[in-house]
Formats: structure tokens, sequence, C-alpha cells
């Protein structure tokens, strides 16, 4: 079966990925699909290879094995800059780059319209007077909501999002909740590694052990 | 006692003082102090008696500058080895600079061309162009690992390599040529420079030591400019995996 005909409402498809850092195999045949519009969540203990899974996806790291796919074609074969436009990718412990948080949100895209920005923000549980702050005077959870305003501003037709509510309040993690709902239904497709149990209750399609 | 004798005796009992207060205060540097005093006394005993032969044979001098750029880039190399062609990188970044400027001053005759005055102006900028290579390429080997979630953050938000480095390409070189500038800035005021004393204790009139003091601080600023810029440019390519994907530093690429 190939990618397309397992994934017809395009996303991402992992085959076989395999992963090895310094001799040790991190990831093993690990197969599983992303269709746009669904929520799949990655589970698995803290260092079994969640954050590494998410960074082969937007060719960050580059697997030994197994390939993954994009709407049916090979990320390999995909400009990477343009994969990473494509598939967006919230760390953990996102950085914040220097200046305003409206700098940080029109990185690299020049002429972005302020709604779009403000919009994001709103996404993402933060108002549009976040847009003068300096990033780097944000809190954690203030960090982590930025940094998905951030992605969310490019417009990304998947979304990676590694434990996006540790750093949040249960107030604001029920928030990021219901966002990921919202984004879903407008036909976002996003892969979450999370430990957190109540948020993959609450938006996953489905879970995917590693 | 000769006064020659009475200058090695000097120097050698600073080295010796220096050797021990590093000892009484613990800082696990008598060692290196010592060592780099009797090769800094080895070295130069070594060149005293060669540099006599050099200057005599002009074919000597060009194997001897080669000696120079090689042993700079030696030392350089060592410091960034972390990357892959750290060596290569340093042989490109202090020749290039230090040589081609040597190059201009002699074309131009600001300098005779003879080996008395094109070595130790080579030298000079040799060594300006090392001190350069070896700051910016450790603090880009520094900052690529210290600054590597932001450097990711730029990679996931669709930049170029290039692009995402050259925040910290610039902050390094920036980095690097602050205390050189703040050298030069402070010329006469707060250091006499090596070339003016050394002219002076030569014989040199006042007024020609800072001519030519002058003339080689500011060569090597733009000597120091260039191993700058051009070291950061060849570790940009030596971070950049296929795929716009950055090299670490001690992380197995993946």
């Amino acid at each position: 079966m190939t990618a397309r005909e397992r994934d017809p409402a395009g996303g991402l498809a992992v085959e076989g990925l395999r992963v090895e850092r310094a001799g040790r195999v991190v990831l093993d045949d690990v197969s599983f699909t992303a269709a746009k519009g669904r929520v799949v969540a990655i589970v698995a203990p803290s260092g079994a290879g969640k954050s590494t899974l998410l960074r082969c996806l937007n060719r960050l790291l580059v697997p030994a094995a197994g390939t993954v796919s994009l709407d049916g074609e090979d990320t390999a074969a995909i400009e990477p800059c343009e994969l990473r436009r494509r598939v967006g990718l919230v760390a953990q412990t996102p950085a914040m780059l220097p200046g305003s948080v409206r700098e940080n949100l029109s990185y690299a895209l020049p002429g972005v319209p302020e709604d779009r920005m403000v919009d994001a923000l709103d996404a993402a549980g933060l108002g549009a007077s976040f847009l003068v702050r300096t990033a780097a005077e944000l809190s954690g959870g203030e960090r982590a909501r930025v940094a998905l305003a951030r992605a969310l501003t490019r417009g990304p037709e998947m979304l990676l999002l590694d434990e996006p509510t540790a750093a949040l309040d249960a107030q604001a993690a029920s928030h990021t909740a219901a966002t990921l709902c919202t984004l879903t239904a407008a036909g976002l497709g996003v892969v979450l590694a999370t430990h957190d149990r109540a948020l993959v209750a609450a938006v996953a399609d489905e879970a995917v052990a590693l | 006692m000769s006064r020659s004798l009475l200058q090695l005796l000097a120097g050698g009992s600073f080295a010796l003082l220096a050797a021990w207060l590093a000892h009484r205060q613990r800082l696990g540097l008598s060692r290196s102090l010592l060592v780099a005093a009797l090769r800094a006394a080895v070295q130069l005993a070594v060149v005293g008696l060669l540099i006599a032969l050099v200057f005599s044979v002009p074919l000597l001098a060009v194997a001897f500058v080669a000696v120079m750029v090689l042993t700079a880039a030696l030392t350089s190399g060592a410091r960034l080895r972390t990357l892959p062609g750290a060596r290569r990188t340093a042989v490109a970044a202090i020749a290039v600079p230090a040589l081609g400027i040597t190059g201009v001053l002699l074309a131009i005759g600001a300098f005779a061309t003879t080996p008395r005055a094109a070595i130790p102006t080579a030298g000079i900028l040799i060594g300006g162009a090392m001190l350069a290579t070896t700051l910016t390429g450790r603090r880009v080997i520094e900052g690529l690992g210290e600054r590597e979630e932001e450097i990711e953050t730029r990679l996931a938000l669709g930049d170029r390599v290039r692009d995402a480095l050259a925040p910290l390409m610039r902050q390094a070189i920036t980095g690097a040529l602050v205390p050189l500038i703040d050298q030069t800035r402070s010329a006469g005021l707060v250091t006499l420079p090596g070339t003016f004393v050394g002219l002076m204790l030569g014989g040199a009139s006042p007024a020609t030591a800072a001519r030519i003091q002058l003339t080689v601080l500011l060569a090597l600023l733009l000597v120091q400019l260039l191993s700058a810029l051009l070291t950061a440019e060849l570790l940009t390519r030596a971070a950049t995996l296929p795929g716009e994907r950055v090299r670490v530093p001690g992380h197995a690429p993946g």
C-alpha cells in the first residue's frame, strides 16, 4: 500500500523509521500516518525518542532508514526550507529570538499582516498587547504560547508540538486543547508528543506508542 | 656582569616568580607557564641563530614565512578541531589576509623588499591573524553548542543554515575584534607596542618608530577583520550538513 493510498486526505506518513545516534538505536521501525484535520498523539516514556521523531518529520534530523512522506511525496525530495514552512515545529523549550514578540512572529515573513499575527496570538491564548512585549522577558508559559503563535503565523499544513502544555497552567493547557480542536477542524494536521494524558484524551484522534 | 647576562637572568627570574605565584594560588598553571617560558627561550634562541642566515638568503626568507604560517595554522587549528577541516580553515584565514597585506605593503614600497623588513612585518600580521582566527573560531564553536536551540528554532522557521548562523557569526566576529580594537585604541597610552619598543631599542628615532608602528597597527586592523570574516565563512560551511542542517560540535550528525 503506498503512502498516498494509506493517506488519501493528505498529511504525514511515516514508514519503517529508524534513527541511530552515536551507535545507539533511538527509534526502530516506527510507522504511522497523521492526516490533515486530525491529531495524532505520540505517547512514550521520557527518553523514548519522541522529540527525535518530531525532528525527523521536518528533517532537522535525517533517519538511518525509513521514509517520511508529506501528501504522498517523500520529504527527502522536498526542499528543506519549504518543508519546514509547511510542517511547523514547536519545540519543548522553544527559543525566543531577539527582539519583540512582533519580531518573533514576523521572523523571515516580511510584510506579514498585523491581523494574522493577532489571530495567531489569539489562537495561542495571548492578547494583541503581547506584540510589543520583549520576547526574552516572557515567562516559560508565555514563551510556549508565543512559540505556538509563531508557528501558526506561517500557516503550516501540519504542526508538530513537543510537550505543548509542559510549561502551562491548567487554564492555559485547556485553552491550548480547545485551540487544537479549532485548528484541526479547519484542516490543520497535528502530531503531538506529550505526557499530558488529559490533553491526549481531550484532543487526540489516535495515539501512537513508541 | 654583562648586560646580556642580566637580561637573561631577569627574564628567567620573572618566569620562575610567575610559576611560583601560580603554584601558591593553586591555579594549576605553573607547568604551563614554565613550559611556555622554556619554549619561548628555545624558539627565540633558534630564531636568533637562523635569522642571520635567512637575512642573507632571500629564498630562505620565503621558507621562513611559510613555517610561520604553518605553525600559526597548527596552533589555531588545534583550537578549532571539533569542526571538520579546522586546519585548512586556519591556514586560509591566517595566510590569505596576512600574506596579502604584507604583499601590498612591500609592493607599494612602504617597507623595503628585503628579508629584514618583510619577515618581521609578515610575522606581526600572521600573529594578529592567528589571534583573530582563534578567537572567532572559539566563539563560533561555543555558540554552536550554547545556542543550539535558537539555531534550530530559526531552521524550523524556514531559515537556511547560512541565515540561521548569521547572528552567531556576527557576534563571534564582534566579540573577537573588540579586544583587538581596544588594543589599537590604547596604543601609546596604555601600552607601547612591540614594534615601537623594538625599533627604539634598536636605535631608531621616536618619530620613525611611531610611524612604522602606526602602519603595522592599522594593517593589523584590516588583517584581523579579514581573518575573522574568513574564519566565520569557512566555519559556516564546515557546520553545514546536507539538507539545511547544522553540525553541532560534540554531537553525532543525525
